[in-house]
């Protein structure tokens, strides 16, 4: 959206690095490390192959995807500043259309590139739902990013509260059952006292076990929480993952049918449970950064490193916290319910939030010192050419992974996935330099303004 | 075509209240489909379409059906794509303050906020404010595009919903004819294969779900807890709600606004809403619209709705096309037709003040439709009078005279002394960040 005139060098470096850094984790779910092999390692909590999940989950997962928030916010702020009086509605205008072509695109890689994790979808609706906010004054916007980020807090909170109450009422629907089966031997004990013949007691005991069953409402109930228990725990069968293995090697079909149902859900359920405070809180915090000249140079350099080095210190903390409880977690699922009041990712949002303040902290110091000055431009040709960089990213991943490409799906290890991750990276940032050389935009960016523009025109 | 060129020229005063009467009858209108969510427990209706055909509440339920359903709901959408142009090109913008976009998407964020008040405070699960303003982020890109487009939209989102149904359809037909290849392999004894056994034991389950869509466990458990205290009602609707907000809005429902907020966006401009069509017009469109609608209504009713619950496998067998199909067509026909009655009887000037009362209710449209909910929550639900599930269906309707008479009488009242509706100023209020003035 902003011109190579006022683009900030940072800016564009911040959304390289969390272009690049998302690949890490989005790796998982495109090469088949499924949440049950997670929760095997974080049951172990041990190995080298633990070391590099929990590592990952601690510096990656999220706070790329919020990076790429807050930078978008950031990227409001500056569209929507740069215009003047007279042209102000039209760029809105503008900005509308291109947020509304940002969703078609989030469809077409969620339902026909097939990969559910798409984000692009999501951030074209946050995108519209936040743009009004940037006329609020710096302090407003604090305070609504600070709202946005503990109303996600108490989000999950919610869900969590969903699962103690089903615990409860799995734990009530027990004693009525242990009450049933007590009653029924006390019978049987006391028919056998009153000296009645066997045969009797039998019948007895049959027609007494009719009346005293469960209704079907407790054995719902019953049943939801055996169900709740069983998805958080680690399964060793790996039932699921042999189906899932089976379902994506297969031809463009049978995936589409198999994942379709994901992306659907993704994009009407994630978005209204989760993303939508996910991305909005860290869209407002980039937008209040900088109203508060963050981005600007307004702070002294080692102002910048403080800010980093609390961020990164704070996040880790939360993270390790974050762990630490998921190993409870699915070790015993009810005994972790018993035992905390709230869930293991209470604190995911202030952590995401924390670490993603840290990096641009600290990034932001790096380019101010004049720290490893070759890098930051890398990152920034990547970060020129984000939008075509990620459906590069899943195009590439798609091919390799899915049964209808090389159909990697499920055979790599997580240190392969991580090398794979790397190497696309290598490719991402050859490619992204050299076509800059040529080009002003990356190609998908020339579409996507194409349409925008002649959308807007043709009216 | 007057508007289409010149929004500023027509006579402001006629064409705003033209416009209100319809919202007036059509924010009444709604409440004759949603007093049933509101009141009745839905296997009570199963009940009345299974039962006798001669009871009144089965021809309360047919009449309803066949007339209303879902054409109040399409004017109401059709009125919100006509506002949506109206806010838009009517405003001039105040030079230094907010553009007329960040205006229109300030309301709707707020308008998204009041569904959620609606539906997670106020307990309504049919909220549509929250759907609205969905769509509404859509529309604002197309308000100046050229009716024939609008047209071209509203029946691109049409075959949307129609490739969805039948592409559900076809699913349950495959299972019924896998089914019965199964039982006739069984017959002819051809050991089944595996695909075979699995065709055999889906197609009864599907049938009892075609048959009682309404699992009947749930059913008591509804009645009951609706009939609690707040918590109880909260807690037993919260998830319902949201997966109404979620995978009903994400497959259906925005869909199914759209198509009539296109129709009401070309309609605007063609000057149907506006009273600028010819009396001979308008009566073509109420000969077509009733003409052709209601016994298409009648028809999806009687051997659509009603064989469903009735024959299911009689229906599965009946139709290779589900009628359903012709859903949307119907209810815009008949929405069509709504208006152009209403648009007649105010050209003769039968009942002016009638009329005028039904304006003065559009006019506050949006308090109308939350104090419906208010109204109705308190009557119905536990924590008020707790009347759930206690009314027939056609007592139902006593109560809707009841609340259509006191909204009638009250936005009277309350419009000779103030300018908005209670609600209209808070959101107005919220919109432009800044008191607004209330009184006349």
């Amino acid at each position: 959206m902003p011109t190579r005139y006022t683009r900030l060098l940072s800016v564009d470096a911040i959304r390289g690095i969390a272009l690049l850094g998302m690949l890490l984790i989005t790796v998982w779910e495109f090469g088949g490390f499924t949440p049950n092999q997670q929760a095997a390692l974080q049951l172990e909590q041990s190995g080298s192959a633990y070391y590099l999940y929990a590592l990952s989950s601690m510096l990656f997962e999220g706070k790329m995807r919020g990076l790429i928030s807050l930078v978008f916010g950031v990227g409001i702020m500056l569209y929507m500043n740069r215009q003047n009086e007279s042209s102000l509605a039209a760029a809105q205008e503008l900005y509308i259309r291109r947020q509304l072509w940002l969703i078609v695109f989030g469809v077409v890689t969620a339902m026909v590139l097939l990969w559910p994790g798409d984000i692009l979808f999501q951030l074209g609706i946050a995108g519209i739902f936040i743009f009004p906010f940037f006329r609020m004054n710096k302090t407003g916007l604090l305070t609504c990013a600070i709202i946005a980020t503990l109303f996600y807090c108490g989000k999950l909170y919610w869900n969590y509260a969903d699962d103690q109450r089903s615990l409860a009422s799995y734990k009530a629907v027990l004693k009525v059952e242990e009450k049933i089966k007590k009653d029924s031997i006390d019978g049987h004990r006391k028919d056998s006292l009153a000296g009645l013949p066997a045969d009797t007691i039998k019948i007895r005991d049959s027609t007494r076990k009719k009346n005293d069953t469960l209704t079907t409402l407790q054995q719902r109930d019953k049943a939801a929480w055996e169900g709740i228990a069983k998805r958080e725990k680690y399964d060793s069968s790996k039932a699921a993952e042999k189906m899932e293995k089976q379902s994506i090697r297969k031809g463009y079909g049978e995936v589409w049918t198999y994942l379709v149902e994901r992306s659907k859900r993704q994009e009407a359920r994630w978005l209204y449970r989760t993303g939508i405070a996910d991305l909005a809180s860290l869209m407002l915090l980039g937008m209040a950064l900088f109203a508060y000249g963050f981005f600007s140079s307004g702070y002294a350099k080692n102002r910048y490193l403080l800010f980093g080095l609390l961020g990164i210190i704070a996040g880790i903390a939360f993270s390790w916290l974050r762990l630490e409880l998921l190993h409870e977690k699915v070790f015993d699922y009810e005994k972790y319910i018993n035992k905390y009041s709230f869930p293991a990712n209470q604190f995911f949002p202030l952590e995401r939030l924390s670490l993603s303040f840290g990096y641009i902290s600290l990034i932001a110091w790096f380019v101010r010192c004049n720290i490893l000055k070759r890098l930051w431009p890398v990152f920034g040709a990547v970060g020129r050419m984000a939008f075509t960089n990620y459906l590069l990213q899943t195009i590439i991943c798609v091919f390799f992974f899915y049964g209808f490409g090389a159909g990697y799906f499920g055979r790599l290890s997580i240190f392969q996935l991580c090398f794979f991750a790397l190497e696309v990276w290598l490719i991402q940032i050859v490619f992204s330099i050299l076509w800059l050389r040529f080009y002003d935009y990356g190609p998908a960016e020339w579409l996507w303004r194409r349409l925008t523009i002649i959308s807007q025109l043709r009216q | 075509m007057a508007i289409l060129n010149n929004p500023e020229p027509v006579v402001q005063a006629n064409r705003i209240k033209t416009i209100d009467i319809i919202r007036g009858a059509a924010v009444l209108g709604i409440l004759l489909m949603n007093i049933i969510g509101f009141g009745f427990n839905m296997d009570n209706l199963l009940g009345v379409m299974q039962g006798p055909r001669t009871t009144r509440d089965f021809y309360t339920m047919t009449t309803i059906l066949s007339f209303f359903d879902g054409s109040m709901r399409g004017i109401f959408s059709m009125l919100f794509g006509a506002g949506m142009i109206l806010f838009t090109l009517g405003k001039k913008e105040q030079p230094g303050g907010a553009t007329i976009v960040e205006l229109y998407y300030r309301r709707l964020l707020w308008l998204l906020l009041f569904g959620l008040f609606n539906a997670f405070v106020l307990l309504w699960d049919g909220d549509i404010l929250y759907l609205y303003a969905l769509c509404g982020m859509v529309l604002f890109v197309f308000r100046k595009t050229r009716i024939r487009w609008l047209f071209v939209l509203a029946l691109a989102c049409m075959c949307v919903l129609m490739v969805k149904k039948q592409n559900k359809w076809s699913a349950t037909k495959d299972t019924r004819v896998a089914y019965l290849a199964a039982l006739k392999a069984e017959k002819d004894s051809v050991k089944l294969t595996d695909e075979q056994e699995m065709a055999k034991a889906e197609w009864p389950q599907m049938e009892q779900e075609g048959k009682q869509p309404l699992d009947p466990v749930f059913a008591s458990q509804n009645r009951q807890k609706m009939r609690s205290g707040y918590g109880s009602v909260f807690t037993h609707l919260q998830q319902r709600i949201a997966y109404l907000q979620t995978v009903d809005v994400y497959e259906t429902y925005f869909w199914d606004a759209l198509i009539m907020m296109f129709l009401g966006m070309a309609l605007l401009r063609l000057g149907f809403f506006s009273n600028h069509l010819s009396t001979s017009t308008y009566l073509l469109w109420l000969l077509a619209g009733y003409g052709i609608g209601i016994p298409l209504g009648y028809f999806l009713l009687k051997n659509g709705f009603l064989l469903q619950f009735t024959d299911f496998v009689g229906y599965v067998d009946r139709y290779r096309v589900i009628p359903d199909l012709a859903y949307d067509v119907r209810r815009a026909l008949i929405a069509v037709g709504h208006v152009s009655l209403l648009m007649l009887v105010y050209r003769s000037g039968i009942a002016a003040w009638f009329m005028q009362a039904l304006a003065n209710v559009g006019q506050m449209a949006f308090t109308n439709y939350l104090m419906q909910s208010i109204l109705c929550t308190f009557l119905f639900f536990g924590y008020g009078f707790g009347w759930y599930d206690t009314l027939k269906l056609h007592q139902l309707y006593y109560v809707v005279g009841c609340i259509w008479l006191l909204q009638l009488i009250y936005s009277s009242i309350w419009l000779k002394y103030f300018r908005f509706g209670p609600f209209e100023w808070l959101w107005r209020s919220l919109t432009y960040w800044k008191m607004q003035p209330m009184r006349k």
